[in-house]
């Protein structure tokens, strides 16, 4: 049944791009990286049991890391492939001290990473300052439905190795840890080294995402990474349901299109200008506060639980 | 300088805000020897458990294990190098499977990293068949096979306690530790843990008891230490210790 089920996702999704409307189809790429980042923070929060508010840091990274590359000659697809390996070695610099914290201090710590990132990248002339990165080149993929296939093809990737990870020795070893420390300790695993590990591959997924951001929209400034993306990304992972696979692809998608609406909504003539922001913040608070009264594990934990119990009477 | 032990606690210390829980405790524990470490609530049992453990550091002495000194190493740095822990707690890993929980003990003695796992490299694959069998093989050993696709949580106290120690066999050590195993435990359980513990030593395993239960250990121990307020007050075989009048006094005496 979960067979058919992912079949009929993909089927959907492979679908999908070329019958959306040009205007939409920009939502459907943002979508697909969005849930690639969520992905990894699922990782981090579910499995590992860390909290980062300062998720959209390694998406700028990643995007950054890109953009600067290709502006200065590098070619698209390595400037592509070095984002995220750049992002996970920033995460691993900045997380070998940050890491020392845990619970809320871990995440008020990744909240001021985030803010540290911001103020450099608008202060630095050779990051484009506050103005942007401009003319960065675009990947050959044939316009935005390529880049519709490749956001979700990457989202596919990222998916299939957090599933990998989960199963094995080392997601054996994350779960353990977020759960006893001491037990996974005596067990063998060093949960310094794996938490750093988890930290550092949450970023690639992210450096990944943003990599092609980058490419997509051919410009950057730190104002595409405010600190409430990192919110979002956090929400949707929680509304989606952590510790699970397919929980990060519904809370992004759910989010997304829930914002869009109200977009749409706010934008409607008689409303006044501040409406739209009014209400996407209010969207976040008000949808976390519903999933965690009443699905405290998130949507795709509570439907697979309800489908098991029709299964067994 | 070889002692040929297997465990080996020289002069170890260590206090709590000026108290100490274990003071100058000695132990030399021979290969493939079971001893028991028994002692009076707060005599510093749990304290020696969890600095030969790794949970606890010692203020000062060492701790050998075959001769290599391990009291400065991390825990999973001691589980690598053979030292098994069953906690008196119930510390298993909720949300996963009995059969996952005790795969994971097999970290000690596996190696197969994230970049392995991410891309199902063979190298992952084979070490994965190995563990699944070898955590079967625990599982069985201890009688919680027909457990091995619940989760762990919904296990009770007894099959907690097995999980526990299928997991520490999954790390295949060389020295098992195990805190107060039999505490909390109904008579049918206790004596079929008596039997497993007998079985391990009868692989030539080292095993150290840590145990509040005088009756249940005597008839197991080869040779059994006593601790009353952090100190070694004897250590003996079972018949000596049952004749030394100190543990009497201390011990023995207050029990009965």
């Amino acid at each position: 049944m979960n067979r058919w089920l992912l079949v009929a996702a993909v089927v959907v999704t492979l679908a999908l791009p070329p019958l959306l409307p040009e205007r939409h189809l920009g939502t459907f790429v943002l979508l697909g990286l969005a849930a690639t980042v969520t992905a990894g923070v699922s990782m981090l929060m579910g499995y590992a049991g860390q909290v980062s508010l300062g998720q959209a840091s390694f998406y700028a990274i990643g995007g950054y890391a890109a953009g600067l590359l290709t502006v200065h000659g590098v070619p698209t697809l390595a400037g592509l492939l070095a984002a995220p390996v750049v992002a996970a070695v920033a995460a691993v610099l900045l997380g070998a001290p940050l890491l020392r914290l845990r619970g809320h201090h871990l995440a008020f710590a990744t909240l001021a990473m985030q803010l540290i990132l911001l103020s450099l990248l608008g202060r630095g002339d050779w990051a484009g300052g506050a103005i942007g990165l401009q003319g960065i080149p675009t990947l050959p993929v044939g316009g935005d439905l390529g880049y519709a296939y490749l956001s979700w093809a990457v989202l596919a990737v990222v998916l299939v190795i957090s599933r990998n990870i989960v199963a094995s020795r080392a997601g054996r070893g994350l779960r353990a840890a977020a759960t006893s420390e001491i037990a996974a300790a005596a067990g063998g695993v060093a949960i310094g080294r794996y938490r750093l590990t988890v930290f550092a591959l949450s970023a690639a997924f992210a450096g990944l995402a943003g990599g092609v951001y980058a490419f997509y929209l051919g410009y950057l400034s730190p104002g595409s990474f405010p600190v409430l993306l990192s919110i979002e990304f956090v929400v949707m992972a929680v509304v989606g349901g952590l510790g699970t696979i397919a929980g990060p692809v519904v809370g992004a998608t759910v989010i997304v299109l829930l914002v869009q609406a109200l977009n749409t909504l706010g934008t409607q003539p008689g409303m006044p200008g501040y409406a739209p922001s009014v209400l996407s913040y209010a969207v976040y608070a008000l949808l976390l506060v519903v999933t965690v009264l009443y699905l405290p594990r998130g949507i795709v934990p509570a439907v697979t639980d309800r489908l098991v119990k029709e299964r067994r009477p | 300088m070889t002692s040929g032990a297997a465990l080996e606690v020289s002069g170890v210390s260590r206090a709590f805000g000026g108290v100490f829980a274990v003071r100058d405790a000695n132990l030399s524990v021979a290969p493939g020897e079971l001893r028991a470490v028994i002692g009076p609530n707060g005599a510093g049992k749990s304290t020696l458990f969890g600095l030969i453990g790794g949970q606890l550091a010692p203020d000062a002495g060492s701790v050998r294990l075959d001769d290599v000194r391990i009291d400065r190493l991390p825990p999973h740095r001691r589980a690598r190098l053979g030292v098994g822990v069953v906690f008196q707690a119930a510390r298993i890993f909720p949300g996963m499977t009995t059969l996952e929980n005790v795969m994971a003990g097999a970290h000690a003695t596996t190696h197969a990293g994230f970049l392995a796992a991410a891309f199902r490299l063979p190298s992952h694959r084979r070490e994965e068949r190995e563990i699944r069998d070898r955590a079967a093989e625990c599982l069985r050993r201890t009688g919680i096979e027909d457990w091995a696709h619940r989760p762990a949580e919904e296990l009770p106290l007894g099959q907690q306690r097995a999980l526990q120690l299928a997991r520490a066999l999954c790390g295949r050590p060389r020295l098992l530790l195990l805190d107060e195993p039999a505490s909390g435990l109904r008579t049918a359980e206790r004596e079929r843990l008596a039997t497993l513990v007998e079985d391990l030593r009868g692989d030539g395993l080292t095993i150290l008891l840590v145990e509040h239960d005088v009756a249940f250990v005597m008839r197991l121990a080869d040779r059994v230490t006593v601790l009353d307020l952090g100190r070694v007050i004897a250590d003996g075989t079972a018949a000596e210790i049952r004749a030394d009048s100190r543990v009497v006094g201390a011990y023995l005496g207050t029990a009965a």
